[in-house]
Order: structure tokens, then C-alpha cells, then sequence
């Protein structure tokens, strides 16, 4: 040690000798030699007086800026530099998300050795450039420190050798005894996994995989299995479809993958032909959803109104076909006219149509099939034959094998990636059963409430850390390769696997086994496997031919009178409509607190789940936004906090799945601390109420809406911390006339009145002439942005990129009720109602990049700046902190940083960007326009000797964008992208009357409606 | 000026004193023990310091997160207090310099105290705009002093820059001006205590040094007077520009922005009316207390509260016309923001601090219309603790709910203050309270040179100035 600490280390060959004169300039800071002499020879008073005036100030000088500098450290290079490494650089590799079981293509950014960022691949057949929030936040996990790093053998610690030793005996024992072993997962579309699972349970006679999605399109596969003779989930196209019914299906957020559907669904109404055309969207739902928010029509049902009216569709739907069929009856005139208007409008659009529903019973998947069927859609708008695989879970295997492990007849039950003990509808009953099974392992990363109940748990790497594949759709091979050696001592699940199987194998060469047998005869271009899987490694996907079970074609018979189970609900009662969150989703990412904080893309709620209940109903049971409500149903009950929220069904109220996961207390304590800081949850609390004991199992199917339940008002009190307080565009009635209640922020027009006038829908603001010349020059660059507010969904993926790339903070509940989030992104969500109906706008809305910004003017200390290129840059080491330019910024995107936020864990920090800078307290900060990312552009251009090209600098918001509704680029260059959106009718700026020349065009929201719906603007 | 005195005019200072009477009874409160009652009231407001101390230790320490703002309102307490206390300290500078150019001779008996006040509450204001910075330690970087940073240079453009010049310098002035005011009266001190120098107790030494030193040498000759009344005239002449500029560049801070309810070109003769109204509210406050306290009845006298109270209606008058000016002009712009701004202001959610500031700095104030009210020391007192409260109330009302609710309803938020924002303000008034009474204890608190010039004495033997 002693040897360590006394060695020299030097900073420039000179000082390694200890050179004379080296060590001088060591202590002189000032290399230039004073003159002190001034006039005389010798030292006289004034220039005594001068040198010791200026020595002082070095002095002062060095202190201070010692002070704001950390201390200078000697940086120790590696002792073999690793090939092809070079510190600093980026190097990115493309991989596939396992953020849910959607399979988009990801490049993940490595810089010095870890990832720290994930992008969309621009090239992937599916997400084709976007990924959603879900996905750019799954790379928090990897650097989770509540992430097993060893296995653990009834509930300690143990070696990997301990573990597998007991497993195998255990194994072997089973093998001889010819016991029944069970494999429960999730959706297992991964070639790979699936020989590695087949061939261990191969051992096994008579063992079975059991697939099932907590997320259920079960009932989908079933009714293809109904009417088409094959279990399949078709692959919709929803660019191919001139009109889209959605009975309940969430596409664009959480329904199997709303990355790639929000890419589909914004194609097909991009308004780029002439005439404009676009897609017509109708949503039939109960309560707000992402999509609901962005469909053209929408009416509002309930759960059972929603399962009948697809029968009464399907009838109409085949009387307009010439087919004779008992039409259901239907009493209420209302639903029979939206059914006659529906049916008219679809049978107009036969075979350019898609209808969809969320709906879990088979019944009414069969219609939908019948409808599709018969309006053409089958090979148009929905792919049979290359079908999707990205829900493959199947409900009724689930039953079975709940009845064996009732019956205990399971003598080892694996699990992977599967939470039954928590995401079952009776997941108690089923955690006592299960603890009748023998052998139970699960391959969790954590001891969630599942793997807390097994023998053994073999933590899996995180994904990426682990060679992986997936065929999201029947003929797409996605690969997920690692992009940094594990960090604990965890293993892919093939291996462990292999090992206990008896043939031990890395997952690298078992990945390459199987590709080499299975994949490589599905293609014709390469004959070797080398070239093929280089090309595939490198691509992150290949595309061959598909290997799935070809659907017979549509079996008219088999549809009978498929009846809905669907119970009424009883009076006093309201239907309960369960359903996952975006971030959420079944309660995966519950330990993700940039998923715990992301705001709904709707509600713009944080850190909880909660009752939703239309405003009507809440008055009616004298309910207010925080009253904590008891919902009950037989001897069921939950206590949740009350949520108004306009657009709901006046007769149901919704709960979002995927809350209440154990060890989210963890996070009670996130966030700053101080005197009158609440805790996030309450300690030993968990974070939301797990919802799923309201779930029903009926007929082999899980059922999500079928429950109905008695509202009470408990007394209590839990405030939701929501990032949005005013919910609407118009101001409250009491403080503006009529006219003036509205606020012309965001613009709409219908596709009538657009294919009339490009410009339909523009607010006509007096603009008066500015009393001075611009005189902003901008020589080079001048960056802009351009929002088309008719793709956005709302998603909010952006906002997630946007954190994670900027190094942005989480803040905790009670910062977010304070109303002091950090996201530099953020999407404005405005209600405007128009009689019952009620429309939603999201606004994304960042730092608009002023030219007259009145940021700018106002810092006393020149802290924030325009640049030449314009861009508004904040300069955080210069900010004192006074936020005058966040109070007099127009659109409120300046953050400031009220405290110090620390990450609640440490080892998380390992995901902050290096290109950023980590914010200090008391500093303003704000979207940069991610300048490093244009510095970057810049430096590569320049290094390849070639000018900056459109499209060379991607925002991390455009990136991640799945709808591609933001286009940045040089508004100098006519020919830019962006410049072209800026020329568009409809583009618009926000606030433009106010003269700050904003950088960010929006682009108006379309509405597809006849002329006379359009909202009647002032 | 022969004319000046008339036989229909009250004198300025009753009880036919003498001018020894009139050094003894000045200095008789530096002279004897402090009473219970100082004691009692000094341990309250001194506590009330220390709990602002420690409030600003926690605040400094821990982030501006302890306050109540966000991201929507980003100034609250912090700015209200700042005007509150800076709109304070007009009266002084008001009354010592603006009255003294005009020949207002009853200004001698409560300019001393009035300026003292001044700075005492341009020390509170001071420290918000120091306190309310993300990171106070950089303060320092809003002055423009030559530096190793390159050529980086403050930002002449920002009204908050402005505010630290303007302050700065209104600071400096009103602190000579009010130090040389004292001069005469130090050296009276000096003399008076000049007999304890060598035998009295400690303190007493003490004291006497220290006014030896602050005195200046002052030997009380014609030269000393011609040079001393010149320079006094002068320093006058400095300081009444202050008081209608410091007010019109702290405006600025809200009249340049772009905020609805901020960005209005009324602001500056608006915050200057409201500046002197709030302070001779809290001269009057102050004087009430202080001339019962410390037995100044003859010195500060009904007629010196009487006028205080015309002012009080005249500029309360001139803040009530700027209300209805802004809310007029709202109502005219046809703008929807500024007009929603006005109406939020009146009726949204904080439409009671609205009702508070009317009611306080509009309807109150009017009783002073009537004799009998301004002859009433106890109305008068509660009325100037109303024009206080509304005063404080305006500022709240024109940075909180301009801020809280502005262009894009999607960012509109509440304001709640933080247990460490109240101390804070707690703690402005104890320091502000701890310095008056210090100053009683210390210092004449009123001019003794000066009162003699008015006097009766004086008149009467056909000395006129």
C-alpha cells in the first residue's frame, strides 16, 4: 500500500525528472515574469504596493474560482487501452426493447463503456425510428441497485455453483419420478428461449409452457381460433386504413405495440396528398383514453354498451352485406343511430377499414373478426399471414395450470418474466396454492411478490446486458445483443437453462445454434451463416420468411350467435373499467421512478393510481378531486384516491392496473427533504393500489371491465400531485366575457374546411409591426423547430427522451404537487367541450427559442444568451438564481432547480449523460434545443470534411418521437424540413402577438368532421 | 421668510420650550435607563430577528424549495417584501430632503426619525433581493467590477440591475445625508456627556468617545454652520431625485416584462404614490408609538400627525386613481390576457388579497377626510397600520397573481407561503424594530439642531430664519 501511496505521479514529461525549472513554473501560476522593478533598481513603494495588490487578488481569485470548481483529480488511463474504444466517443449498437412485448428496434448509446441512452432504430420494420416512454425509460433497471446481484436459494444470498447444485438434484429427482415441471411466462416470441425452453422441458415428459400476458389478447387469438382455425393475433395495418373503429382499444398507448401503431395511425393521416387526406378515427369508450383523446369522433359508453354495440355493428355490418342475420336488437335509439352512421361510413370504406377492440371475450373478438371479414379488411388492414406475436399469452392455459397447482399437481413451476402472485385477479389465493409446489424458480431481477414465493431465483441479466432475439411479427427477427458485461453476477436464463438441462452453453452460442438452424434456411440472400448474422447484428432485426400457422380462411359458421357474458350493472352501482397506464402497464416498471413520475399522458397525474369518475358523477356523489373513495364489489374492496375526469362515462369509473407493487416503498423518501417535505408514499407504504383483485376470470378468458362496483366516500383525503391544475383551454367563466374565454393557444380546424382553405382554422390576431428592425444576424445556422400537433399523440415519449438525454431530474410527489417538475418538455393536454362531447389537444411544449426573448433581457448577470444560431442558451454556472426570466417567459419552460436532487439511488447516477451538465441548486434551466447534440452533428460534419446536412441533428424529443411529429432543423436553408413545415397552411406560432419571434412553428390539429362540427372559434 | 410665522397657525413645537429644555428633553431618553417597556418590546423583535436569522440560515443552507414558489410563480414573499420595505423607506427621504427643499419647517421634529427609518428599512429590502438569489454567495456578480472571466460583463438591460444601482445609491445618500444630519447633534451629545468622561460609569465612557469620534470635531462655529447648512442643501438636492427614481426603476422590474398585470407604463408614478403613502403610513405608526413612548408629545404634536395624515389622503388618493387607471386601460386594450388579468386579480383566487389592498389603501384612508379621525391618535394609528397591511397586501397582489395565472392556462398555479417564507418576513420587521429602538436608545431621534430653529422661543424674540 505504502508504495501506492507514495507514488509520484507526473503531468508532463519535464516534471517526471523533477525538472528545475519545471518545478518553478509548478509554483509560479503566472508563467510571465512581473516586472516589479518599475523605474528604480530597487523595490520602491508604489511598486510594492502594485505587487502586493496583485498577488492578493491572484490569491482572491484562486479561491474563488477554486471554490466553484472541484478539486483537480489525476486521471489514471487505462492500463491496455481496449481496442476500438476510445474514451468520449459515442458507439452505439443496435439492439430491440424489452420494455413491454411490442419488440421495437433500439440503438442503445454507449459512452465510456455503459449505455446511458436508448434511441428508436430508423431502420426497424416496426417502430421505424420511435420509441415510446416506456422504452427509453427501461434503461433506468439496468443501473437499479435493488436489482439481484446474486441468486438467492430460499430467500438468502447463495452462490451460482450452490444454486445449480440443488436444482439439479432437485431435477433429477423429478426427472426419475417423471413429476409434472411447468415453465410460466409472459409472451415468449424469442426463438432462441423457446428452443432453450423446449428443449429443458424436453427432459420432462408431459411438461408444458404456459404463456400468459397480464395484458391479455387472449380472446383475440381465441376468436381467430373461432373463425379462422388458427390461434393467431393478426398484425394490424393501420397506415392502410381510410377508417379506424376502436371499441376500448388503447392502440396508441398501451394496446399491444403503440410505438409502432402511432407510427402507422400518424401516416395514415399526415395531410400530405392534395387534396389533404386523413384517416377517420372513432372511439367508442368509457373513460378517457390516449387514443380516445385523438380520435375524430368519439362516444362515450359504457363498458356493456361498448361489448353490444360491436354485436350490433357486426348485424348491421351484415345486413349491408346481403347477409340474412338476427340483427341484435337494440332499444336505445342513440346507438342505433351511431351504429347506422357507423356501419354506412364502413361499408363506404370496405376493405380500407380496421375495427378494432380491447375487449377480452371472445364473443366479441369474433364479431370484430365477422366485421373485418365482411368489410374486406382481412389482407388490406389486417395481416393474417405474417401475424403478430407480440401477445401470445393465452388465458386458458393459464386456467389449467392454476387447476393443477390447486390440485397439486405441480411438482416444479419456473416462472419468468411473470408477477401471477401479484397481477392475478386472485393473486392471494393463488400465492397460498402455489406453496404447495415443490420447486418453484423464477428468474426475477428482484424478489417481487412472485419470486418471493419461490426456492430458488436466478436473477436474469438485464436485457442489456444479455444476447437475445424476438419475432415480434411472424417473419422479423429482432436481435438484443449486450452493451455491457453484466454488472452483478446475474445469467441469462439460457444458460441457467442449459446448465440444468446438462448441456451448458453460453447464450451468445446458443443464440448462434439456433440461428444457424433456424433462421438462416427462412432467408434466401445469404447462404452462410457469418455474413448473415453479422448483417443481422448489425441491422438489430432481419427480416425472413414467416413461420407461422397459415388461418383457414374465414369460417362464416363458426360465428353463430356468439352472445357477450357482459352483466349489466346493477343500479347504485357504476361499471368499474380497469386499465394499464402508459407507463405502467401491468406493473413491470414499478420500480422506475421516471416512469412513476412521467405525467399521464391524459390526467397528468404523478406517483399514483386513482378512481376516475366523470365530473356529472363526482357532483352526484358529492365527490372532489383527492377524496379518497372505498370501492366495493361483493366482498372485494380498494381504497383509492378520486380523480374528475372529463370525458368519462357517467356510469363507470376507471382504475389503473399495475400500482401497489411490493418495494415501491422504497420511493417514500425520494426527492429533497426538508421542513415541510411530505414523503412520496407514506412509509411502508407502497406507491397506488394493486387493482387487479377486481379482474374476473370467466370462460377461460381474463376479463378487465366486467366488474361493477359501490362508490363510497371514506372521509379521507390523499392529494394526486398533477402537473396541470387548469384543465381546459378556456379560462373560468366568472373571469372573461364569452368571447374572450377562450385562448387562441392551440388552433384546429376540420379536414373540410382544410381541403377548402390551407390555412382554415387560423385565429386572425391583429399583429401590429414591430417598431424595430430585427437585428438578430444569424450568419450560419438558424435552428428551429416545427410541432405538427395532428400527429401528436400525446404519448409523451419526448418527455422521457428529454429527461433522460438532459440529465433531468426526479423530483418526487410532493415537488410535482408543489408544481415544480423539471421536464424541460412537457405536453400541454386542453379539454374544450362542445356540448357532451369533449375534444383533447396536446401541446407539447418546450423553450421556444426566441429572438426577442424576453428571458434574455432580463438576467442581471448575462446569464442566458442567444446565440448566433439562435438559440436561447442558459448558462448554468453563471445563473445566480433570481428566476426573473422564468417569471417573464411567456410559455413557463424554465425550470428551476429549487433544491439539490440527488438520485434516491446512487448507483443510477451511472445514467447521466456525460455531454450534459449536472444542474446545481439554485439554478434556471431549460430546454437547450440538446445543443450538444448540434455540436456533436457539427464536429462529425466537419471531421468527414462534408457540410451539415438536413436531418444531421435529431432532438432527442424528435427521436423518440413514434408519430415523427417533430422536425428540427436550419430554418436558414430553404430547403430544410423545417422550413417546408414552416411554409405549411397550417403552421402557427404560439403567443405570436407578443412579438418574441419563437423558433417553434405548431402545426394546426385536423379534425376529421364535417365543416359545421368545427369548433366555433372566437 | 420674515412672514412665516402667523398668530392663526399653531406652533410646531408646544409646550413653549427653551432651547436648553429642548437639548435636555431630547437627550433625556439617551440618558436615563432604558424601561421595562423598551426591554419587553426589544426582547420581542429581537427574538422576531433571530427567528428571521434562522430562517434565512435554513433557507441559505438548504434552496430556495423552502419557499412556497414554483415554477409558475417564481417571485412571491421574497419581491413583495422587497418593494413593501423599499416603498417604506420613501417617506424619510421624503420628508428629510423633499419637505426641506420646500420649506416645510414642520418636517424638523420627525425627519430624524423618518430617515432613520429609511435606512433601516432599505437594510430589510436589501436583503431580499441578496436572499431571494438560487445561489446568494455569487451576489457579487451583479456588480460590474472588472473581473478574470473574460469580458463577461453585467447585463445593462435587466431592470434588476437597475434595481442594484438604484438601490445602492439611494442607500449611500439617504446614510449621509441622515449621518450628517446628526453631526450637530452628536456634538452636543459629546459635549453633554463630556463631564461622565473621566469619572462616570463605563457606558458612559464609552458613549462619550464615541460620539468624540462620529462628531466629527464639530466646534458649532458660523464657519462650521455656513459649510455644514451648505452642504445639507446640497445632499437635499441629491436625495429628492431619489425619491421618485428609486420607485420608478423598482417598477420597472415589473412595467419592462411581458406579463399581464406587469407590463403597464402607469407603474412608475404609480409605485412612487404608493411608496409615499406606505411610508408616511408607517411614519405615522412609528411616530405614535414613539412620541408617547419616549414622551415627545410636545415635539411631535397633533399638527405633525395632522399633515401626515393630508399626505396620507393625497397620495392614498393618487394609488386609488392608478387602480382604476389599470383596470380602465385593461378594459380598453381589448387585450384578453390583460383584460383576464385585471379579472383574475378582482375575482380569481386571490380575489381577497384584492379585497384586502382596496379596502385598506382606497376606503379606509378616506376617513381622514374628517377633523375629528385625524385628531383621534388611536383611529389614526389603526388606520396606518390598514394602510400597512394594504400596502403590503398591493405588492402581493400585483407580483402573485400576475405570476400565478399567465398566457398558457396549462402552467397555472397556486401560491401557498412556506413556514420559512412567514419568518422571513417575521424576521424583516424584527430587524427593522431591533435598529429603531437601538436608534432610540443611541441617538437623538429628534433633530435638536433643527427643532431649535422652530421654536416659539425663537419667534417670539424675532429671530427668524
Amino acid at each position: 500500500m505504502s508504495d501506492i501511496d507514495n507514488k509520484h505521479y507526473w503531468k508532463a514529461p519535464a516534471g517526471r525528472n523533477g525538472a528545475e525549472g519545471y518545478q518553478l513554473k509548478v509554483i509560479n501560476e503566472f508563467p510571465e515574469e512581473l516586472d516589479l522593478k518599475g523605474e528604480s533598481e530597487g523595490i520602491n513603494r508604489r511598486s510594492f504596493l502594485k505587487a502586493t495588490g496583485f498577488a492578493f487578488a491572484g490569491a482572491v481569485v484562486a479561491q474563488m474560482t477554486g471554490c466553484s470548481r472541484p478539486p483537480e483529480l489525476k486521471i489514471i488511463p487505462f492500463l491496455e487501452q481496449p481496442e476500438e474504444i476510445i474514451p468520449g466517443r459515442e458507439y452505439w449498437y443496435a439492439s430491440t426493447c424489452h420494455g413491454c412485448s411490442a419488440g421495437c428496434g433500439i440503438l442503445t448509446r454507449n459512452l465510456d463503456g455503459r449505455p446511458i441512452k436508448l434511441e428508436g432504430n430508423p431502420h426497424h420494420p416496426l417502430s421505424k425510428g420511435g420509441l415510446c416512454a416506456v422504452g427509453q425509460a427501461s434503461i433506468l433497471p439496468l443501473y437499479d441497485s435493488h436489482r439481484l446481484r446474486v441468486p438467492m436459494m430460499g430467500n438468502k444470498e447463495a452462490t451460482w455453483a450452490q444454486v445449480d447444485q440443488a436444482i439439479t438434484t432437485q431435477l433429477a429427482d423429478l426427472r426419475k419420478k417423471g413429476a409434472a415441471v411447468r415453465f410460466l411466462s409472459s409472451t415468449v416470441n424469442s426463438p432462441t428461449l423457446r428452443r432453450s425452453i423446449r428443449e429443458f422441458l424436453a427432459d420432462f415428459p408431459g411438461a408444458r409452457h404456459i404463456q400468459y400476458d397480464a395484458l391479455s389478447s387472449s380472446a383475440i387469438q381465441s376468436a381467430h381460433q373461432t373463425t379462422h382455425g388458427a390461434r393467431i393475433l393478426p398484425h394490424y395495418r393501420f397506415d392502410r386504413a381510410r377508417m379506424i373503429v376502436s371499441f376500448d382499444a388503447d392502440f396508441l398507448g398501451t394496446w399491444i405495440s403503440p410505438v409502432e401503431f402511432t407510427r402507422d395511425y400518424a401516416a395514415g393521416r399526415s395531410l400530405q396528398s392534395t387534396p389533404p387526406t386523413m384517416s377517420l378515427h372513432v372511439q367508442l369508450e368509457s373513460r378517457m383514453s390516449l387514443t380516445g383523446s385523438s380520435a375524430d369522433r368519439r362516444h362515450v359508453v359504457t363498458p356493456r354498451e361498448c361489448e353490444g354495440m360491436v354485436a350490433l355493428l357486426a348485424g348491421k355490418i351484415a345486413k349491408l352485406a346481403g347477409q340474412s342475420s338476427a340483427v341484435i336488437a337494440e332499444t336505445n335509439p342513440h346507438f342505433t343511430a351511431i351504429i347506422d352512421e357507423l356501419a354506412d361510413q364502413l361499408w363506404h370504406h370496405r376493405g380500407q377499414s380496421l375495427i378494432i377492440s380491447g375487449s377480452n371475450q371472445t364473443a366479441t373478438q369474433v364479431h370484430i373478426n365477422r366485421i373485418n371479414h365482411l368489410l374486406g379488411n382481412e389482407g388490406q388492414t389486417i395481416d393474417l399471414t405474417a401475424p403478430s406475436q407480440q401477445r401470445m399469452g393465452d388465458d386458458g392455459e393459464l386456467e389449467k395450470l392454476r387447476q393443477e397447482i390447486a390440485a397439486g399437481k405441480v411438482a416444479a413451476l419456473f416462472i419468468l418474466n411473470a408477477n401471477p402472485a401479484y397481477d392475478l385477479p386472485d393473486f392471494a389465493e393463488f400465492t397460498q396454492q402455489v406453496q404447495q409446489v415443490p420447486l418453484i424458480v423464477s428468474f426475477a431481477d428482484r424478489l417481487d411478490e412472485t419470486a418471493s414465493l419461490a426456492h430458488f431465483v436466478c436473477p436474469d441479466h438485464h436485457y442489456l446486458e444479455s444476447w437475445h432475439d424476438q419475432e415480434p411479427v411472424a417473419g422479423l427477427i429482432t436481435i438484443t445483443q449486450p452493451s455491457i458485461n453484466p454488472l452483478h453476477q446475474t445469467r441469462a436464463v439460457v444458460e441457467s437453462l442449459s446448465l440444468w438441462h446438462g448441456k451448458p452453453v453460453d447464450a451468445h452460442t446458443f443464440m448462434q445454434q439456433t440461428w444457424q438452424q433456424e433462421i438462416l434456411k427462412r432467408q434466401n440472400t445469404h447462404s452462410q451463416f457469418q455474413p448473415f448474422w453479422d448483417q443481422a447484428l448489425q441491422m438489430g432485426f432481419v427480416q425472413v420468411k414467416p413461420d407461422a400457422t397459415t388461418p383457414k380462411s374465414f369460417n362464416a359458421s363458426a360465428v353463430g350467435n356468439a352472445a357477450t357474458t357482459q352483466p349489466s350493472v346493477p343500479s347504485g352501482k357504476l361499471a368499474l373499467v380497469l386499465y394499464p397506464t402508459i407507463g405502467m402497464l401491468d406493473g413491470r416498471h414499478a420500480h422506475n421512478p421516471w416512469l412513476l413520475e412521467l405525467p399521464d399522458p391524459v390526467t397528468k397525474v404523478t406517483w399514483d393510481n386513482y378512481a376516475s369518475f366523470s365530473p356529472a358523477t363526482a357532483d352526484a356523489l358529492g365527490i372532489k378531486e383527492g377524496d379518497v373513495v372505498r370501492l366495493t364489489d361483493d366482498q372485494i374492496k380498494i381504497e383509492l384516491p378520486a380523480h374528475l375526469q372529463p370525458g368519462q362515462n357517467d356510469q363507470s369509473v376507471a382504475v389503473a392496473l399495475g400500482y401497489g407493487r411490493k418495494g415501491t416503498d422504497r420511493f417514500a423518501f425520494i426527492g429533497p427533504q426538508w421542513l415541510e417535505s411530505k414523503p412520496t408514499v407514506e412509509p411502508g407504504h407502497l406507491i397506488g393500489q394493486n387493482a387487479a383483485i377486481f379482474l374476473a376470470r370467466q370462460n377461460n378468458q381474463t376479463l378487465y371491465s366486467t366488474r361493477s362496483v359501490q362508490v363510497q366516500r371514506t372521509g379521507a383525503r390523499h392529494e394526486l400531485a398533477c402537473t396541470q391544475l387548469h384543465h381546459s383551454i378556456d379560462v373560468p367563466a366568472n373571469l372573461a366575457t364569452p368571447a374572450e374565454r377562450r385562448r387562441p393557444i392551440v388552433e384546429e380546424t376540420t379536414l373540410a374546411a382544410l381541403i377548402k382553405d390551407p390555412h382554415a382554422g387560423a385565429h386572425h390576431q391583429e399583429l401590429f409591426p414591430s417598431l424595430w428592425a430585427p437585428d438578430h444576424k444569424y450568419p450560419g445556422h438558424k435552428w428551429g423547430m416545427s410541432i405538427d400537433m395532428n400527429a401528436c399523440t400525446g404519448c409523451s415519449a419526448c418527455v422521457v427522451a428529454c429527461q433522460i438525454e438532459n440529465n433531468i431530474p426526479i423530483v418526487g410527489k410532493d415537488e410535482i404537487a408543489r408544481q415544480r417538475e423539471m421536464y424541460w418538455m412537457r405536453i400541454d393536454r386542453y379539454y374544450t367541450s362542445e356540448g357532451d362531447d369533449t375534444d383533447v389537444a396536446h401541446q407539447p411544449m418546450l423553450c421556444q427559442h426566441c429572438e426577442n426573448a424576453t428571458c434574455e433581457t432580463v438576467c442581471p448577470v448575462l446569464a442566458t444568451a442567444h446565440s448566433s444560431e439562435g438559440i436561447n442558451m442558459q448558462v448554468y454556472n453563471r445563473c445566480v438564481g433570481t428566476r426573473y426570466c422564468a417569471n417573464n417567459c411567456a410559455y413557463k419552460v424554465r425550470r428551476f432547480n429549487w433544491f439539490n436532487y440527488a438520485h434516491e439511488d446512487q448507483m443510477q447516477n451511472m445514467i447521466l449523460n456525460p455531454e450534459v451538465t449536472v444542474r446545481d441548486r439554485g439554478v434556471m434551466e431549460k430546454c437547450s434545443f440538446c445543443i450538444q447534440r448540434i455540436s456533436n452533428a457539427k464536429a462529425r460534419a466537419k471531421e468527414n470534411g462534408v457540410p451539415l446536412a438536413d436531418g444531421d441533428v435529431k432532438t432527442a424529443c424528435q427521436q423518440s418521437c413514434p408519430a415523427q411529429a417533430i422536425v428540427f432543423g436550419d430554418l436558414n436553408d430553404p430547403n430544410s424540413q423545417v422550413s417546408k413545415m414552416r411554409a405549411n397552411g397550417r403552421a402557427y406560432r404560439v403567443l405570436e402577438e407578443l412579438k418574441v419571434e419563437p423558433s417553434i412553428d405548431y402545426l394546426r390539429i385536423v379534425r376529421n368532421r364535417p365543416q359545421q362540427l368545427e369548433d366555433s372559434h372566437v | 421668510m420674515s412672514s412665516a410665522y402667523s398668530v392663526l397657525r399653531q406652533p410646531l413645537v408646544e409646550g413653549d420650550r427653551t432651547v436648553a429644555q429642548v437639548t435636555a428633553d431630547i437627550s433625556a431618553p439617551l440618558e436615563r435607563r432604558a424601561g421595562a417597556m423598551w426591554w419587553i418590546t426589544f426582547g420581542i423583535v429581537f427574538s422576531m430577528l433571530v427567528l428571521g436569522l434562522a430562517a434565512i440560515t435554513y433557507q441559505v443552507a438548504t434552496g430556495i424549495g423552502t419557499w412556497g414558489l414554483n415554477r409558475t410563480v417564481g417571485w412571491a414573499f421574497d419581491i413583495t417584501n422587497f418593494v413593501f420595505w423599499i416603498g417604506i423607506g420613501h417617506a424619510g427621504t421624503a420628508i428629510s430632503a423633499f419637505l426641506f427643499l420646500l420649506r416645510q419647517r414642520w418636517r424638523t421634529s420627525i425627519s430624524r426619525a423618518a430617515e432613520a427609518m429609511t435606512i433601516f428599512a432599505v437594510m430589510c429590502a436589501g436583503i431580499f433581493p441578496l436572499i431571494h438569489m438560487g445561489r446568494p454567495w455569487f451576489a457579487y456578480w451583479v456588480l460590474p467590477y472588472p473581473n478574470t472571466r473574460g469580458s463577461l460583463w453585467v447585463n445593462f438591460r435587466s431592470p434588476l440591475l437597475w434595481d442594484v444601482f438604484a438601490i445602492s445609491t439611494y442607500f449611500t445618500i439617504s446614510a449621509v445625508f441622515w449621518y450628517l444630519g446628526l453631526v450637530p447633534d452628536l456634538a452636543t451629545l459629546r459635549d453633554r456627556f463630556a463631564p461622565l468622561a473621566k469619572n462616570g460609569p463605563l457606558g458612559a465612557k464609552l458613549r462619550y468617545r464615541l460620539y468624540c469620534i462620529l462628531s466629527l470635531g464639530w466646534n458649532g462655529s458660523a464657519k462650521t454652520w455656513n459649510s455644514y447648512e451648505s452642504l445639507y442643501l446640497l445632499l437635499a438636492g441629491l436625495a429628492t431625485p431619489l425619491v421618485v427614481s428609486v420607485h420608478s426603476i423598482v417598477s420597472f422590474d415589473f412595467a419592462t416584462s411581458v406579463l399581464p398585470g406587469w407590463h403597464t407604463t402607469i407603474f412608475p408614478p404609480y409605485f412612487v404614490a404608493g411608496a409615499l403613502f406606505s411610508g408616511f403610513g408607517m411614519v405615522l405608526t412609528l411616530m405614535l408609538i414613539a412620541r408617547k413612548v419616549v414622551h415627545m408629545e410636545n415635539y411631535i404634536t397633533r399638527g405633525h400627525i395632522d399633515a401626515m395624515c393630508k399626505i396620507v389622503i393625497a397620495t392614498g388618493g393618487m394609488v386609488a386613481l392608478a387602480y382604476m387607471t389599470e383596470i380602465f386601460i385593461a378594459w380598453q386594450s381589448g387585450n384578453l390576457y390583460e383584460r383576464f388579468a385585471f379579472a383574475n386579480r378582482a375575482f380569481g383566487p386571490f380575489g381577497w388579497a384584492y379585497r384586502i389592498m382596496v379596502f385598506c389603501n382606497v376606503f379606509a384612508p378616506q376617513l381622514l377626510w374628517i377633523r375629528k379621525i385625524r385628531h383621534n391618535l388611536l383611529l389614526v394609528f389603526i388606520l396606518s397600520i390598514f394602510v400597512n397591511i394594504g400596502m403590503w397586501f398591493e405588492r402581493f397582489v400585483i407580483i402573485v397573481t400576475s405570476l400565478h395565472r399567465d398566457f398558457l392556462p396549462s402552467s397555472w398555479a397556486h401560491y401557498t407561503p412556506s413556514l420559512i417564507e412567514i419568518a422571513t418576513l417575521i424576521g424583516s420587521f424584527g430587524l427593522f424594530f431591533t435598529a429603531f429602538l437601538l436608534f432610540c436608545r443611541l441617538l437623538p431621534m429628534i433633530s435638536i439642531s433643527e427643532v431649535k430653529g422652530v421654536l416659539n422661543y425663537g419667534r417670539r424674540n424675532g429671530e427668524h430664519q
